[in-house]
Order: C-alpha cells, then structure tokens, then sequence
C-alpha cells in the first residue's frame, strides 16, 4: 500500500490538526462488476476545535469519509490520523476503543433503538465500559437536562417527534464526552427551526472545545458564520477548502 | 418466545408422559409372571395342550405351573373390545365389592362398567352367536386408580370363561410357569423350547422390555410425536437464524457505531438469547408439568387413544427424570442461542459504517 | 432497569413453581405408593402383562404377548390401520 509522501506531511499533522486524512482512497466492491469508487486522494485535515463543514452533493464521498475519519471503516488505501495516532491500520479493538472515546456521532436518520427508552439509548455507549451503573444515570440525567428532554426520559423513542428524536442522538453523542463530534446530514429530517436549534446547540458545543465536522448540503448549516472550515467534495475528490 | 415455550412443553410433556409410564410399568410389571408359555401354530398364536405342564413341572427349578385362560370378546354393541380373564383369587385391594366366587359372577374394569352403564349386582350379558353366550352377575367393579391395568378386564369364574369361548376340553390360551430361582428363567425357557419346539416361552424380561420401547422417547412414539415438534423447533431456528431482520443488522451496526465491540454486541445476543430460551424452557416445563400431571395429557389422550372405545384415564404418577430434563434443555436451548449469536456475529464483523447508509 | 427487575422476579417466581411443582412430584410419588403396591398385587393375582391402554384391536392389547406379524391376523393383507401400530414397534428376538 504505497502512498506518496508528500512534504507538506509534518504542517497536516501540526498539533493544531486533530484530524489529518492523506491520499484516503476508499473503493467498495473491489474487482467486481459494481465497483465502485467512493473517495479518490484524498487530503485535508481540521484543527482542533475547529467546526468544519464537508460539502459537497450526495454521492460526493462525504459520509464516506466521516465514516473513515469516525473509524468505522477503513480506507482501502491512505493515511488517517486522529490525535496523531494512524487508524487505518489499527486492529478492530483499538478501534472500537478510539471511537468510544474520541467520536460522538449524530445520524442522518437518529439511529435511535427502537423497544427501549430514551435514557437507555443515551447509556448505550457507556454500557461496555467499567463505569458503574448510578454514574452512568447521573451522566445521562445531565444531558437529558441540558437538552430539555429529561421530562421524557422513561418514553420508548418511537413516542418522540423529529426534533426530540434528534436531541436523544445528540445526547446520545455527547454521553462519552468525546472531543470530536461527527454529524452526518444532522438536518435532513428537520424542518428550519429544528434545524437552527440544532446548528445553536452544535455551535455551544464548539464554543466549549470540541471539534465539530458535519456533512453536509444544507445552507442552513455551512452558511452559519461560525463555521470557520468548509471542505468541498465532488466525486470523491476535495475540490476546494 | 410464545411459540418456544409451547414447542418445549409439548416435547417435554411427552418426555413426562412416557417417563412416567414407563417407570410405572417397571414398577408394576415386576410382579408378572416369572415365564408365559404360548404355542404357536402356523406362525400364530394357538391354544396350549394344559398336559404340557406336567413335562414343564419336571424341568429342575420350577416349582409350578398353570394354565391361564383368556381371550378377547369384541362387543358388537359398544364397539369395544373386552379382555376375558378367568381366575379364581380371592381378594384384591383394587376392587370394589367382591371378585367372582363361581359361575355366573364377574369382576369388571371401569371402563367397561362405563361403556355398558352397568353397576355392582347387573347383569352383564356376552354374546358371540346364539351358541355362545353368557350372562353374569357383576359382584366387583375395580377402582379407577387401576384402570391403567383393568379398564377393560372381565374377571370370571374358568368354567364360564371355557364354555363361552367354547375351548376344546383340556387346552389353555398359555401356561404361566412359576420359577423359584430367578436367574434360572432364560435355561428354563430354553428347555421348554426343546422340549416342545412348538412353543414360544416370554420371559418377565421381555414383557418389562417391551414397555421399556413403547415408552421410550426413542422409540415409536418418538416418531409419531417427538418428531414433529422437534422439526418445528429445527425450523423455527433455521428461520431465525437465516432470517436476521434488517432492523436487527441496524442495530447491531449501531452499536458498534457508538462504541460497541463485536464481544460486546454478542454478550448482549448471548444473553438476550439466553433470557428467551430460559424462560420459555422452564415456562414450557411448567405447562407440560401441569398438562401431564394435572389434567392427565389431555391433549396427548386423543392421539394414544386411537379408535380405542375403552381408554383408561390417564393419571400419571410424576415420576421425574432430571437427565430427560437435561435433554430437552439441550435440544432447544442450545440451538436456540446459537441460532440467534451466529448471525448476530456475521452482522457484528462488518463494518458499522454501514448503518449511516440507509 | 425496571426490565430486568420484572426478568429476574419473573424467572424467581417460576423457578419457585417449578420447586412446587418439583416437591409435588416427590410427595405425590410417595402418597401413591399404596396405589403402586396395589398394582403389583393386581398384576401377581390375575397375571397381567400389559398396560390397558391400546384396546382398539387384539392384536394391540397384549403388546409383550403379539406376533411379529399378528397385523395381517385378521385375513391375508389386512393392513396394520391403527394408530398403536404406529407407536408399538414390533417384538424383537422372542420367537
């Protein structure tokens, strides 16, 4: 698996940097009829506590790419650095542990289980690691409450509305503290409103240190001032940053 | 989980059902008789000459042998088919009233007291032809705790018994040979063999054996009812297992999303799986227990029972077998998990990234 | 976790039944032991070899006293038509 080395390497992966992605190539069914190329080279990099914003039409290889970075999947050839330490080449355990300690996600569609409460949703990430269950209540009941939706902590989260649903995933994102956040088209599913209370919540979150990446082809969202990095793709090329 | 519990009370309802019979027929039939005697004649069954018995009182280790007289009498007006017994004893514990003492008096099983509506003091009438017929006066009726042993039994005095079937004088329907040692029986009835070559001597072994298969969960009830549950359970599981719904492989692919291992995700199959099949396995047990125990395998009677007129009421004595237990808990709760960690395991080593594609 | 509460109440409980159900059995065993005796005495005094239970023809009333081929007893080809044949296998070794 060989990738250039470009000079530029030690500037992407400046202490600034908490994500560097160099030459990411990324090709689904390799070798067969329906191959498909997702990501093609590559390269960009966001600094730490930075909101970035991936744009870029659907198909553009951006949630590919926030997939990549979130370690959920790996790059079929490249570099992927987060907090200086390589992931594509990580065994699956490390993985799973960089993810549960470093990312929160927020999907496109909640990604919320169906069958079980909202407080039970938002503990799910917490449920393979040691901390005890009453700190694992006392957490969740702190975001709840940050997000105003502790009145409805017992409801299964098929009961709740869009805008509801979508702040159990943010508190369910959340629940690790982790440093970076990835959304993923977080605004598809909610009308303008929804949609400005989240970007406000996002821009809280950021304003108390953490890194923001969100895909996206809303203006609503990479029109907001505070957004301080735009990366632009178009077939699973940057195009422009 | 609803269909798991009934699958698992049928097969251990069986297992329970036959257990039971089977122990109670090692335990009864412990006390028959030592040796029977047939003849056989053309490859059937035949009366016995009663003058064999004095050749087979000579072979050492017998001290005695009778001849047993019965047969079966097909009643044309109930449809149901009696079992004719003459003896003559005295007086047994399962009886109510006496036992027949002379001509012209009988003891019946409930089940035909039943069928004929007939009560202690009637008259039960027999009948073959014009010829052959019979009427007694019914001086004991024996208890329903024994209808497993007497439901369709008329116990009657031999004289009654010899003319009705019209016995040619001096034969017997088999001799009961009465050994005093035992382990002496296999010789003996070798001995017997050579000596008449047209017998067929059953030992007690046999008669216990043969209850040992009919209610052995191998044997042919197994393959009238075992099986079926059994292939259902396997089909249910196969379904499961082949048949991962996409919003299971979503949530698996969430959870790992969100931080989960692939041990993690299959802990948590594990023992979902684990709670499933526990609870239907001791729910199912519950039911079969109460099925078997307390309401006699109703659902079971009709399919043991047959075209039978005369069927005696199940009241099965719970004798439990916990390997049998152990079984059934294999059979079902084993497959069961692994049919649900299997695929769960497929679906947990791909990439979780595949969750934010739908 | 109010789920596992109800779980673990519900597999306590029916693990407490079958408990029940368990000394039940072992009560019940000794209480018809009487009735077990009696058995055996029906059995010695009028000779008995077999269970009451498949009356339906004779040739299935005496599983442990039948041919192996008593089926066909009624006339040549009569067919086996009745359910006990299929759950009474046919003596093995004692012809």
């Amino acid at each position: 698996m060989a990738y250039p080395t470009p000079t530029t390497i030690t500037a992407i992966t400046a202490p600034s940097a908490i994500i560097a992605v160099e030459g990411v190539s990324k090709i689904f069914n390799a070798g067969e009829a329906d191959e498909m190329r997702a990501l093609d080279g590559v390269t960009l990099s966001v600094a730490k506590g930075s909101m970035a914003v991936l744009k870029g039409p659907s198909g553009s290889g951006k949630t590919t790419i926030l997939g990549i970075i979130g370690c959920m999947t790996r790059p079929t050839s490249g570099k992927v650095m987060v907090n200086g330490k390589d992931v594509a080449k990580l065994p699956e355990h490390f993985l799973t542990d960089i993810r549960r300690r470093t990312f929160g996600f927020i999907f496109q569609h909640f990604n919320l289980i169906k069958g079980i409460t909202v407080k039970e949703n938002i503990m799910l990430p917490l449920y393979p690691t040691s901390i005890p269950i009453h700190e694992m209540k006392e957490r969740a009941d702190a975001i709840l409450e940050s997000l105003n939706i502790y009145q409805k902590r017992n409801y299964h989260v098929e009961k709740l509305s869009g805008g509801e649903k979508q702040r159990v995933s943010i508190a369910r994102a959340l629940i690790n503290n982790p440093e970076i956040i990835l959304a993923d088209e977080p605004t598809s599913h909610l009308d303008t409103k929804l949609s400005e209370d989240l970007m406000d919540r996002l821009s809280r979150l950021n304003g108390e240190g953490k890194t923001i990446v969100i895909a996206t082809h809303d203006p609503l969202v990479y029109d907001k001032p505070y957004v301080n990095r735009i990366i632009e793709m178009r077939d699973g090329k940057v195009i422009g940053t | 989980m609803f269909i798991y519990s009934i699958i698992v009370a049928t097969l251990t309802s069986l297992l329970f059902l036959t257990q039971s019979l089977k122990k109670e027929a090692m335990d009864v039939f412990i006390e028959a008789p030592e040796l029977i005697v047939q003849r056989m004649s053309a490859g059937r069954h035949d009366l016995i000459p009663v003058g064999y018995a004095e050749k087979i009182l000579s072979i050492p280790g017998v001290s005695s042998v009778e001849p047993r007289y019965w047969g079966y009498y097909y009643d044309n007006l109930t449809g149901g088919n009696y079992t004719l017994i003459a003896r003559n004893i005295d007086a047994l514990h399962m009886v109510k009233g006496t036992l027949p003492k002379g001509p012209g008096e009988c003891a019946i099983g409930k089940g035909v007291a039943d069928v004929r509506l007939t009560d202690l003091n009637d008259v039960l009438f027999l009948s073959i032809n014009p010829q052959q017929k019979v009427s007694l006066k019914v001086v004991g009726i024996f208890t329903a705790d024994s209808a497993i042993l007497t439901n369709d039994l008329v116990v009657m005095d031999k004289n009654d018994l010899v003319n009705f079937f019209a016995l040619p004088k001096d034969m017997a329907t088999d001799l009961i040979v009465h050994v005093s040692n035992a382990s002496e029986v296999p010789t003996i009835a070798m001995k017997i063999r050579r000596d008449y070559p047209d017998t067929r001597p059953i030992t007690r072994s046999e008669i216990v054996r043969t209850y040992e298969n009919v209610f052995n969960w191998r044997g042919g009830m197994a393959l009238t009812m075992f099986i079926g549950p059994l292939l259902a359970f396997a089909i249910f599981a196969w379904d499961k297992a082949t048949g991962m719904s996409a919003g299971e492989r979503q949530e698996i692919g969430i959870l790992k999303a969100i931080g989960w291992e692939t041990t993690d995700v299959l802990k948590l199959k594990f023992w979902e799986g684990m709670a499933i099949s526990l609870t239907s396995f001791l729910t199912g047990s519950i039911l079969a227990y109460i099925h078997v125990f307390y309401f006699g395998a109703a659902l079971f009677a009709p399919v043991l029972k047959g075209w039978s007129v005369l069927f005696p009421p199940f009241n099965p004595i719970p004798y439990i077998d916990l390997y049998q237990i152990f079984v059934i808990f294999f059979l079902t709760v084993i497959p069961y998990l692994a049919s649900t960690i299997i695929p769960s395991w497929k679906a947990a080593v791909t990439d979780p990234d595949t969750v934010m594609r739908s | 976790m109010i789920k596992s509460k109800i779980f673990f109440s519900f597999i306590a409980i029916e693990i407490i039944v079958i408990a029940f159900l368990y000394t039940d059995a072992n009560h019940t065993i000794a209480a018809r032991n009487a009735e077990v005796q009696s058995k055996r005495e029906l059995v010695r005094k009028l000779s008995l070899t077999d269970f009451a239970v498949f009356t339906e023809a004779r040739y299935t009333r005496h599983p442990s006293q039948a041919d192996t081929f008593s089926a066909f007893q009624d006339f040549p080809s009569s067919m086996d038509h009745f359910p006990a044949g299929s759950i009474v296998g046919p003596q093995r070794g004692n012809n």
